[in-house]
């Protein structure tokens, strides 16, 4: 009786083994965190893909809960092998998903399998994906904090030069007389929800050159001088607020719906947004509008910028599949190589070759920010920095607040450095 | 009537048997893991040194230990009495209506909690926006004509997750005490009419006293439910200042699943379970003794 049972289970196990080698189709389980304007691009580009590879590879693909459901998710379910075959991941924060073991190394013959490497992609980017050499990520795109204008309103001001963007709005006093201008009568200068803040705290810190992170100096905000740019950085923004240029208090939706009832010509956000409005004014529901880079109003351009990137979770107990890593690496190459409708969602794409095109160049108002790109200040390389991370938590708990007025900007400042050299 | 004790072992190691294997998997067990889990320097995932009580000294010593406990306890104070009160006051006025009126009613104050979470955060997150939220007009006033957001300005956070935590949970303390109420025998209030006692001497001397076990049951839930407070404070902060607002459960999320420390997660959830064992007993044996006197 045993034995016979244990000859059916060979013979199926044969049988199971001959089937799927006859098949070859590959099923890659995808998850990520793209729920807003860009997330539908995501889904138009994994149809793609799927319609492409049918028979050969299927994208399995959920969306989840941005930021900490995400990643808290993403850990949990690695550490006990039931994650899936393919994520994306801040590049901010690959420091901090290294160190909880949640990845797992893509090397240069994974690479190579697939058709690309390091060198289509700019070194800082391909740097950012790796920790101490090990490559954990390939990188997708770079986004960043730009400046979404109402062009009917800014050509009414003459604020519009001749190549149709807009013009005086750089060093801080000439910023403020133009919001100054269109603030009053219920109209604000400029939108800018209280949660998102920091980003632009960020830019201007780091157009004052501040140093954010130096290990060997201390940690967070090494100097005096630092902790004093970080608060000259808090204090434009709470005079946007004191002023009335800015509501004090305004959620992510109400202030994009500032921006699009034309109560605000100005909106500061990430280019994620681009999509929104792009559909809007396809729509004919929205004006005359345009994104550029934020305005220099310290002494060197500068602006916040994180990428999103691609990395393989480390399922702790699953045997490495070495059929399904070459389909997962295929999907990341095919991605990156057709990562130019993925700008479409406003971002700008890792990959150089689709970067450097002649039809990334044309895209509008795409380029007329891309140099950003070029500026960015990023998070500092460190287990604390990403979102859902401490240093995300730093920027909610006294940053934004002091914006309000609810805390002092110097002591935001020195509470900031306090807390996470303390997590040091 | 003779039995064979063999047989009376038998049937009830078979009916509480599952009980007990379930029981002790599934809760004792992992109880016991988490303890010896918070004197280790554990990561969220996997095991970690030895370090005694050192993850106690560091935790008890922590500024936001220290503030998410007396958030936690504020959350309490401003939850637990008022929802009792809030719902025995409903309890006898829907107590005093009839037939399917009562029924009505009753479905009404009990619907919203049949609600998830979730659902009841969005709801009064935009019935309270600051920009487009129904609730700013009774705001207004008390802040010179302007609106004002209820969850990002600190000192009204907890008052406001208070009161949608008592809006939403009180239907089922209602029905509580409405099963107390019709326990009360009819009997006993006419025999008060007759002797001429007056409609708050029957409450004082016949209904408080008479359903004054339902109501130290209703408090000791409460209290233990408040204890654990995470969903609501944690919706209502998301974006704000969290560090500000944060209750004891938040605070071992944020260790666990934020920071990765998993030992000292371990070592803030021992302190929680210690500090809701001691209170619920003292507070149930308080109780007691008064309802005994």
């Amino acid at each position: 009786m045993t034995k016979s049972l244990r000859r059916l289970a060979l013979a199926s196990t044969a049988f199971l083994v001959l089937a799927t080698g006859a098949m070859a189709q590959q099923t890659v389980v995808w998850w990520d965190f793209l729920a807003g304007g860009d997330g539908v691009r995501m889904k138009a580009l994994i149809e793609a893909f799927n319609t492409e590879h049918a028979g050969e590879i299927t994208i399995e693909n959920t969306t989840l809960e941005w930021g900490t459901p995400f990643y808290t998710k993403l850990q949990t379910s690695a550490a006990i092998g039931e994650g899936p075959d393919i994520a994306t991941y801040h590049l901010s924060r690959i420091p901090l998903a290294v160190d909880s073991g949640t990845l797992s190394e893509i090397t240069d013959e994974d690479m190579s399998g697939a058709g690309i490497s390091d060198a289509d992609f700019t070194a800082a980017a391909s740097d950012a994906g790796k920790v101490e050499g090990t490559r954990y990520a390939v990188p997708f795109d770079q986004h960043g904090l730009i400046l979404y204008y109402n062009k009917d309103m800014l050509a009414e001001a003459g604020l519009i030069d001749d190549d149709g963007l807009p013009t005086g709005l750089d060093g801080l006093e000439n910023f403020n007389a133009v919001l100054a201008q269109f603030t009053g009568d219920g109209k604000y200068g400029l939108s800018t929800p209280t949660g998102d803040r920091y980003r632009t705290i960020y830019s201007l810190f780091g157009q004052q050159g501040g140093t954010m992170f130096d290990e060997a100096a201390g940690g967070f905000f090494p100097t005096d001088a630092d902790v004093a740019k970080l608060t000259s950085a808090i204090d434009v923004v709470k005079g946007w607020v004191d002023s009335g240029y800015t509501p004090v208090q305004v959620e992510s939706p109400a202030a994009l719906a500032l921006f699009t009832s034309q109560q605000s010509p100005f909106f500061i956000m990430g280019n994620w947004e681009i999509p929104t409005f792009v559909d809007l004014h396809a729509k004919g529901e929205l004006f005359e509008w345009g994104a550029v880079e934020l305005p220099t109003l310290f002494e060197t351009k500068a602006a916040w910028s994180d990428s999103h990137a691609f990395v393989v979770p480390a399922n702790a107990g699953k045997e490495a599949d070495a059929d399904k890593r070459a389909a997962v690496m295929k999907v990341i190459a095919w991605m990156d190589q057709h990562s130019l409708d993925w700008a479409g969602a406003g971002h700008i794409p890792a990959y150089n070759a689709v970067r450097d095109s002649a039809e990334f160049q044309a895209l509008k108002p795409q380029s007329d920010y891309a140099g950003f790109a070029d500026t960015a200040v990023f998070d500092p390389r460190t287990i604390l920095a990403g979102p859902a991370a401490p240093l995300g938590d730093a920027w909610s708990n006294y940053v934004n607040p002091a914006t309000t007025g609810e805390i002092a900007p110097a002591d935001a400042a020195v509470q900031m450095r306090d807390d996470l050299n303390g997590q040091l | 009537m003779l039995r064979d004790r063999r047989q009376e072992w038998l049937t009830a190691l078979v009916l509480v048997g599952p009980f007990v294997l379930i029981y002790g998997g599934l809760f004792v067990w992992p109880t016991i893991q988490m303890v010896m889990l918070s004197f280790t320097k554990a990561p969220l995932i996997g095991s970690g040194d030895w370090v005694g009580i050192d993850n106690y000294l560091k935790i008890l010593s922590h500024k936001l230990f220290h503030s998410a406990f007396w958030n936690t306890a504020y959350f309490v104070l401003l939850t637990v009495i008022p929802n009792t009160m809030v719902s025995l006051l409903i309890a006898m006025a829907v107590n005093r209506l009839n037939g399917w009126v009562q029924g009505f009613v009753l479905a009404c104050f009990f619907l919203p909690y049949i609600l998830p979470v979730s659902v009841v955060f969005l709801a009064w997150n935009w019935i309270i926006d600051v920009q487009y939220g129904l609730a700013q007009v009774f705001v207004r006033p008390f802040n010179g004509g302007e609106p004002m957001s209820l969850t990002r300005t600190i000192p009204a956070f907890m008052p406001t997750v208070a009161f949608v935590t008592v809006w939403w949970t009180m239907g089922f303390n209602i029905l509580l005490f409405i099963a107390g109420l019709r326990n009360v025998s009819p009997e006993i209030y006419e025999a008060a009419q007759l002797d001429s006692a007056g409609r708050w001497r029957q409450f004082t001397r016949i209904t408080w006293p008479l359903i004054w076990p339902v109501t130290a049951l209703v408090l000791t839930i409460q209290l233990i439910a408040q204890l654990k407070i995470f969903d609501q404070v944690y919706l209502f902060s998301i974006g704000g200042r969290q560090d500000a607002t944060i209750t004891l459960v938040q605070y071992v999320y944020k260790l666990a699943f934020q920071q990765n420390k998993g030992g000292e997660a371990a070592t803030a959830s021992v302190l929680l379970f210690g500090m809701i064992v001691i209170l619920s007993v003292l507070q149930y044996q308080v109780l007691r003794v008064r309802g005994d006197k």
